[in-house]
Parts: structure tokens; sequence; C-alpha cells
């Protein structure tokens, strides 16, 4: 078990690398010139070159990527002096339009992706597998049949358009909960779980739906193995072969789906972020792609690529664990 | 100045022609009762973060970063006349000699920070001296190029001082620029201009808490969250000529979606009775809000706005002809381009020249008298004496959002009658400008829109039509090169005498659009909503955004 993890820790390594490389290409193949954003206006060409050396874009774009690597292991500094510009370890950039390291912005950010993320990934994922058992439970009942419908309208509706509906039903129409806006759980738990409920019931709306269908079909094709007939053969009763044989082999690639889910939202839950007004790490890199804040755009998708491959390797290692096979 | 505004001033349009309704005839909203003293004024916002650092600031004078820091001179804006520059911390607008390379300006006595320490000419200084550091640059640099020494300079931080900057005294600053400048006393309203006491300072988070010297200061701020702004206890208002500071305190929240934002002022419920918004009616919204009496009451449209133009490729041909370029000024079917934009009333108005309207300097006048549908005949008539009977096929640049692309196809229909066939090339707002600001200039036409950062024609005009302006990433995308202008526009800037300098903005506009290097298409109009509760709420035609300086509750 150890090897595979330090094998797998290795591919870590290596994926990370390579998100690192083509991001940086990308970076320098978009027509933005970021010295030239944080220029002022008007930019004179000694003023871009004053700010194209301080922020090291007048290097060769090797440099910059060893810089930037180096940056992310040691931390580095943009200019030198009393007014130095110090990005602290482990640095992704520094977003000059913000004054502030990417690392900073995106650890103020997280949190606030954070809340909506758990929070509406435990709502799908407990109301989307409830659903999807009752429906392999009752096969073809008129509440399967509910749940199937209900379901494919949450998989074909768009998030922003059940935000939207959400904010007009609850919001404006009934004023029964706070439209946008985010309050710190620090600040307030109350007020945070209060202003969250629109956003986790959006997300968990949509989600809840994939979660449903996937659980009554996995559920459905192992209850129809030949060793769930050996075991009511043998006169296991119904509950019991359902709880202890059906459900883990039902729900292991439930399990899969719900990590990776977890690990891209956690990256940013753009659409939602933006419709209900929350600063999350989606709203971050969104405002940065249109305000061409390249840094932040680096930054974030590198971290939101970090997360989807530690979903992976959770991913991995649960399989590791329920199937032995694997590691060896 | 702001090469995005049209893309947001074209958002806040509607998708419905409502033409001829009132078009000339703008308000600033009716139904506002008079503004008292106290309560709470709730701004909300879709900017993710705020920035309160005068260098970095590319806030207008009637801007939020204006409610916490003063300048040396400030704007008095009303809802329908064009602004005027006035004194704030200074005495005047300033005292010119040497020609106009020597400004003064003397601080009216017993001015104060927020914490009660005198407001003195060195830290005007200093204020000035920290914009130029390259880890402070970002914010509006015309002094930049101004002052002598200017463009050596990086900052006060190693210990240097800018010698072009000398405070005799307390009260007393002065500037040396390396080239005459009427626009000086506009440019001293800018936010490098507040004042910053000189001592150790954190630059990174200078903004968070600037040390205040207008009526409010920051009581909070969570980026990304909300900005609080409480009374300061030491600003005197018998010393500021332009701000009301009524509310006792204004409570901005970001990172507000637009659509979201006004949905909420529409409702008009609860606390956002005593909100504005700093987000433009989106174009989804406007039908809303204009079928409604008493939401529409409520909307502050903009008399004016920026500049939506058609920028001609002067360089190559067939363009390099007059005859062309004179044809494609009569070809072109503003009323189109209008109806693509949202009608007269939220779109804007038809334009014909340079300087928009709220700019001194405007002087009302067409060139190209092609009536608003355009004038087929003639534009054929022009390009047969072109050598072109047969017509033109021409590229034009635009961006690919649903709103430029409309208009950019309502061009492309009116030259196509007129027999001039218009390939259109979308692109993505970073190419389009990447394109646009290129030396070589690989295009024949361009969709673009243009608002100066201060209301002076030469802000209108220098960017867009003077020859040191092409390519680089500069604006002037038709790539005019003429030499006399580039002269005029020289001694204009130079002319410290305001009626003269206007007179000679005026003419330049004239001569400029007789070498018809762009077609004037509308002076686009902002639309913005506010709370019932709200007074004092207009978008005055320049800069046409809400004043931040004025509004209250009402009584």
């Amino acid at each position: 078990m150890t090897q595979y993890l330090l094998r797998r820790l290795g591919g870590v390594l290596v994926v990370m690398l390579l998100v690192t490389a083509v991001t940086f290409v990308v970076f320098f193949l978009l027509p933005s010139d970021p010295a030239r954003l944080s220029c002022g206006k008007p930019c004179t060409p000694g003023q871009l070159a004053q700010v194209r050396a301080l922020l090291g874009y007048n290097h060769s774009v090797p440099v910059q990527y060893l810089e930037y690597l180096r940056g992310i292991v040691l931390g580095r500094s943009y200019g030198s002096g009393a007014a130095s510009l110090h990005c602290p370890a482990p640095c992704f950039g520094y977003s000059f339009p913000q004054g502030r390291p990417v690392t900073a912005l995106i650890a103020d950010r997280f949190p606030v992706t954070l809340s909506i993320a758990v929070g509406a990934a435990l709502l799908w994922l407990v109301s989307g597998v409830l659903a999807g058992l009752v429906c392999a439970l009752y096969r073809d009942s008129w509440l399967d049949r509910l749940v199937t419908v209900g379901a494919l309208g949450g998989v074909s509706a768009p998030t922003f358009l059940v935000g939207l509906v959400g904010i007009l039903i609850f919001g404006f129409r009934f004023n029964m909960l706070p439209v946008n806006g985010y309050v710190a759980f620090t600040d307030d738990p109350a007020q945070w779980a209060f202003h969250l409920i629109l956003p986790w019931c959006t997300l968990a709306f949509v989600f809840a739906a994939i979660y449903a269908r996937l659980t009554r079909t996995q559920v459905l094709e192992v209850l129809g193995e030949d060793y769930i007939a050996m075991a009511r053969a043998k006169g296991l009763s119904r509950r019991r072969v359902f709880v202890h044989h059906a459900l883990r082999a039902g729900l292991t690639p439930v399990l899969t789906l719900f990590a990776l889910d977890l690990g891209g939202l956690l990256g940013g839950a753009v659409i939602t972020e933006k419709v209900f007004g929350m600063q999350g790490l989606g709203a971050l890199l969104i405002d940065a792609v249109a305000s061409s804040d390249l840094p932040v755009v680096v930054g974030c998708t590198v971290f939101a690529g970090l997360l989807i491959v530690l979903a992976n390797l959770v991913v991995d290692l649960l399989y590791g664990y329920l199937d032995p096979r694997v590691t060896s | 100045m702001r090469r995005t505004l049209l893309v947001g001033a074209v958002a806040a349009v509607i998708a419905v022609s409502l033409s001829g309704c009132h078009a000339n005839n703008k308000s600033a909203g009716s139904g506002q009762t008079k503004a008292k003293t106290g309560g709470e004024l709730d701004v909300l916002s879709p900017a993710p973060t705020i920035n309160l650092d005068p260098a970095k600031s590319q806030n207008l004078a009637t801007s939020t970063i204006h409610l916490v820091l003063r300048g040396l001179t400030t704007w008095k804006e009303s809802a329908t006349e064009a602004p005027t520059v006035v004194p704030d911390l200074a005495t005047d607008t300033g005292q010119v000699s040497n020609g106009g390379k020597t400004w003064t300006f003397t601080l009216k006595p017993g001015l104060k920070y927020a914490d009660g320490s005198p407001i003195v000419a060195a830290d005007i200084k200093y204020g000035v001296e920290r914009s130029f550091a390259p880890q402070l640059s970002g914010g509006l640099a015309y002094h930049k190029t101004l002052l002598v020494g200017g463009d050596k300079y990086q900052g006060p931080f190693d210990g240097k001082e800018l010698d072009s900057i000398q405070t005799p005294d307390d009260r007393t600053i002065v500037f040396q620029l390396n080239k005459a400048s009427g626009d000086w006393p506009w440019i001293a309203s800018m936010p490098a201009f507040a004042p910053v006491p000189k001592k150790d300072e954190n630059i990174q988070h200078y903004g968070d808490n600037p040390m205040a010297s207008g009526p409010y200061m920051v009581s909070s701020l969570k980026q990304g969250s909300t900005l609080v702004l409480k009374r300061n206890p030491h600003w005197d208002r018998s010393t500021d000529p332009v701000r009301t500071a009524q509310p006792d305190t204004i409570v901005y929240t970001m990172g507000l979606d637009p659509t979201v934002i006004n949905q909420r002022l529409i409702a008009d419920q609860g606390k956002d009775r005593n909100a504005i918004s700093s987000s433009r009616v989106p174009a989804s919204l406007l039908p809303k809000v204009l079928g409604n009496p008493s939401v529409e009451q409520r909307l502050a449209t903009s008399p004016s706005g920026a500049l939506s133009y058609l920028a001609i490729n002067v360089t190559h041909a067939p363009l390099n002809n007059l005859k062309v370029r004179q044809a494609l000024e009569y070809a072109v079917n503003k009323k189109a381009v209008q109806v693509a934009a949202g009608g007269a009333k939220i779109g804007g108005e038809l334009a014909s020249t340079l300087i928009t309207p709220g700019i001194p300097g405007y002087q009302s006048y067409n060139a190209y008298p092609a009536g608003d549908t355009g004038d087929v005949a003639k534009a054929k008539a022009l390009l047969s004496q072109a050598g072109h009977a047969g017509g033109i096929s021409l590229t034009m640049l635009t961006q690919n959002d649903s709103i430029n692309l409309a208009e950019a196809q309502a061009v492309q229909s009116g030259l196509t009658a007129a027999g001039i066939k218009v390939r259109l090339k979308p692109e993505d707002s970073d190419s389009f400008y990447a394109d646009t600001g290129a030396s070589k200039g690989d295009y024949d036409l361009a969709m673009l829109g243009w608002l100066p950062d201060y209301p002076s024609a030469l802000g209108n005009i220098q960017p867009l039509f003077d020859s040191s302006q092409i390519g680089n990433g500069n604006f002037n995308v038709s790539h005019y090169s003429n030499p006399a202008v580039d002269k005029l526009i020289a001694q204009a800037s130079a002319e410290t005498d305001q009626s003269r300098a206007q007179a000679m903005w005026g003419q330049l506009d004239q001569t400029i659009m007789a070498d018809a290097p762009v077609v004037p298409l509308l002076y686009a109009r902002n639309a913005f909503l506010r709370g019932s509760g709200v007074a004092n709420f207009f978008a005055p035609p320049y800069p046409p955004y809400t004043n931040m300086l004025v509004v209250g509750l009402s009584e």
C-alpha cells in the first residue's frame, strides 16, 4: 500500500508540473499584455518597460516558468528595496491590479467556495442517493416515475436558470431567503447558513438528479447479479441482502463520482457564485478572465487542477481500499 | 481613456426600438424629493473589489474614492450641463505662469485629515510622487508625461524626490511641466493628487484604509464583500464646494450580479429602498423598467456619454482615397445602429461630431448631412468619382458580444446598400484590442467606443487622431496621420485660456472630420436605477455615471 501511495503521489507531481507548464504556455499565447493592464492610463513605452521589468515579463518564457516554479516552492519578490512586493511561498504569482499575491486571493476566496461546495455536496449526495435507492426499491412505481421525471428536470436545467428562478420565487416573490451576498461563518453562523440555503439548494437540485439516476441504475444492476440471487436463495432477508451486499457494490461508482464532482466544485462554483453574488474562487477566476488579470487566471487554474488531481488521488486510494487487487 | 466603455454602455440598452420618445429631453429621473442629512445609503456594486489607493485608482472625480479623498481641484456637475473644474483643497484652480508650463496652487487654511493632523502641501507632493513607483502604477497617469523628470522618476521609496514639484511652504505647491498644458487644472482633480502623509507605509495595504481628507473615512473593508464608510469628523463642509455628504453611513456591497442588483431595485423592498446601483441596467431588464412608470421614474439616464464610432483605416487601399471615406460617411445608416443599440431613449443620440455633448468645446455640426438613414445615392456617386463604381469589399473588426455584433451588422447592412461589401470579423475583447492597437493595422474598419477620463476635448481628440498614438496598444485605430492636425493638437493642448482652447478644439473637430477618418455613430447613454428612498440621483452628460458625491436619502 505504501508503495502504491508513493507511486500515486509521484503521478500527482508529474501531472501538476504538466498543468503548470500548459497553463503557463497558454498564458503567453493569449493576446493580452498583463504589463499593459497594470501600466495605468495613459501608458508610455517607458512606464510599460518599468512595469514589465517589475513583474519579470522582460525575461524569456523558460526563465519566467522556472521563476514561477521557484516562487511556488520558495516565494519571490517583485522589485527591490523598501517598496518591493513580497509574495511568500507558495507564490502562484502576483495580481498587480488587485495589489495582492494570488495565493492570498485564493486563500481569501476559498472559504466561500468551500462553504458552497461542501454544504451543497452533502445535500445532493443524501437526497440524490436516497431518491435513487427509493427508485430502485420501488422500480416502475409511480414514485420511481415521479423521481425520474424530477431528475430529468434537474439534469436538463442549467444552474443559472435554477438559481435565478430560486431567487425570483424565494427571494422576490415570497421574500423568504436572501438573494445574494455571503456572510462568513466566523461572523455569524446562522446568517452564513441562511445566505447559503439558495446556493446549496440550486446546486443540489442540479447534481442530485445525476446521483439519483446513477444510484438507481447501479443498484438495479447489482440487484440483478447472480450473487444477490444466491444470497436470497440462501435465505438472507431482503433488507440484509440490500444493505450488506447490494449497497456496497452499487454505491462505489457513486462515491467515485462524488469525489470528482466535489473536487471540481471546490475549484470554483463559477455560475452559482456569480448568480448569488458570492466572491469565491469561481467568481475570482471569471472576474480575472474578464479583466485579463492573467496571474490570477493561471493561479486559479493551477489550484483548481490541484484539487481535481487530489480528488483523483482520493478516489484511487478508495479503490485501492475497496478492491485490494488495484494496489497489487 | 475608457476603451471598454462602449461594451458596458451598449450592454445597458434594450433590443427594442424606442426611438423618438422624448429623445432629446433626458432627465435625471423624476419623483425625487430633497435629500436629508443622515441615514445609511447602500450601494449595490458588481465590482468584486474596491481599491482606495489614490496612486492605483482610475476613479473619475465624482466616483467613490473621492468620498474619502480630496484633490487639489474637483468637478462641479449638473444633470444637464457640461461639468466645470472648481477648487477642492486648493483656493483656486491654479495660477499659471511660464507660458503654461508652471502651475501654482495654494491650499485652503485649516484643512485636516481624519486624525486631526494638518494637510500640508508636502503631502500632495508625496501623493503624486508615490504614483510614479512601478509597484503602484495602474492609476490615471496624465501627470506622469507632463511633469519635468517624470519619464525617469520611479517614486519616493528609495529616498528620491521629484524636483519638478516644489513646496516652498505648507500651503503652496508648484508644478513644473515639460510643455504647456491648459488641462492641468483637470488633471489636478485626479486621485493621485490626493494628499498622502509621508511616513512608513505598507504599500500593499495603504488602499485598505487611506488617510481620509474627504467627508468619509473607511470604517471597515472586506474585499469581495463590503466597504463601510463613516463620517470623517475633521472634514469641514465650508471648505468643500461639491460634496454634500448627507448620509451618515455609506455601505458598498461588492461582487453582486448586475441582474440581481437591478431586480432588487425594481422590487424596491425593505432596505433596498435606500439603495442605488453602480451597475447599468442590463438590456434584459429594460423592458420591465420602461414598462412600469413607478420604476421608470427611478431611472437616471445620461443625456450623453461615450462616442460610438466606426474607425476607417486610412492607410489601406481603397480607404486611402478621401472620396471612398466620404462615401462611407454618407452610406452608414445611423438610425439602424441606434435601433440595434436600443433606440434613442436608452441607446443614444445619432452622432456627427468627435467631441461629445457634455464636453467643453462641443459644437453641433454635421459635415456629412445624409439624414438619419444615410444617403445611398450620394455614397454611390462618391464611389463612382473615386473609380469604384462597381463597389468595394472591406473587412470590419468588431467585438463578438451580441450588442456589438448587432451594431456592426447594422453598419454592414447600410454599407451593402451602397455597394460596399463588408465582411465582419468578430473577435473576443482581448484579441480585438490587440488587433486594433497593433502597429500593422490589419483591418479596414473597426467598431469602437470612446469616453475620455476627464471632460476635455483633448481627451476626445488626441488619443484617437494624434499620429503619436498609432499602434503600440494606443487608440489611433484609423492610423490617421496629419502633421497639420498634430500641430493644431499641440497648440490647443498648450492653450491655457479655456474659451480659446475650446474654440480651437471645436475647429479641430471639423478639420479632422473633413478627412473622414471615422464615422461618428452614437452618443451612447447610460441608465442606472435607484431605490424610492434615494434623492439627488442623476447621471450627467459627462461623465455618464452617477455622481456619488451628492447622492443622499429622501426627507
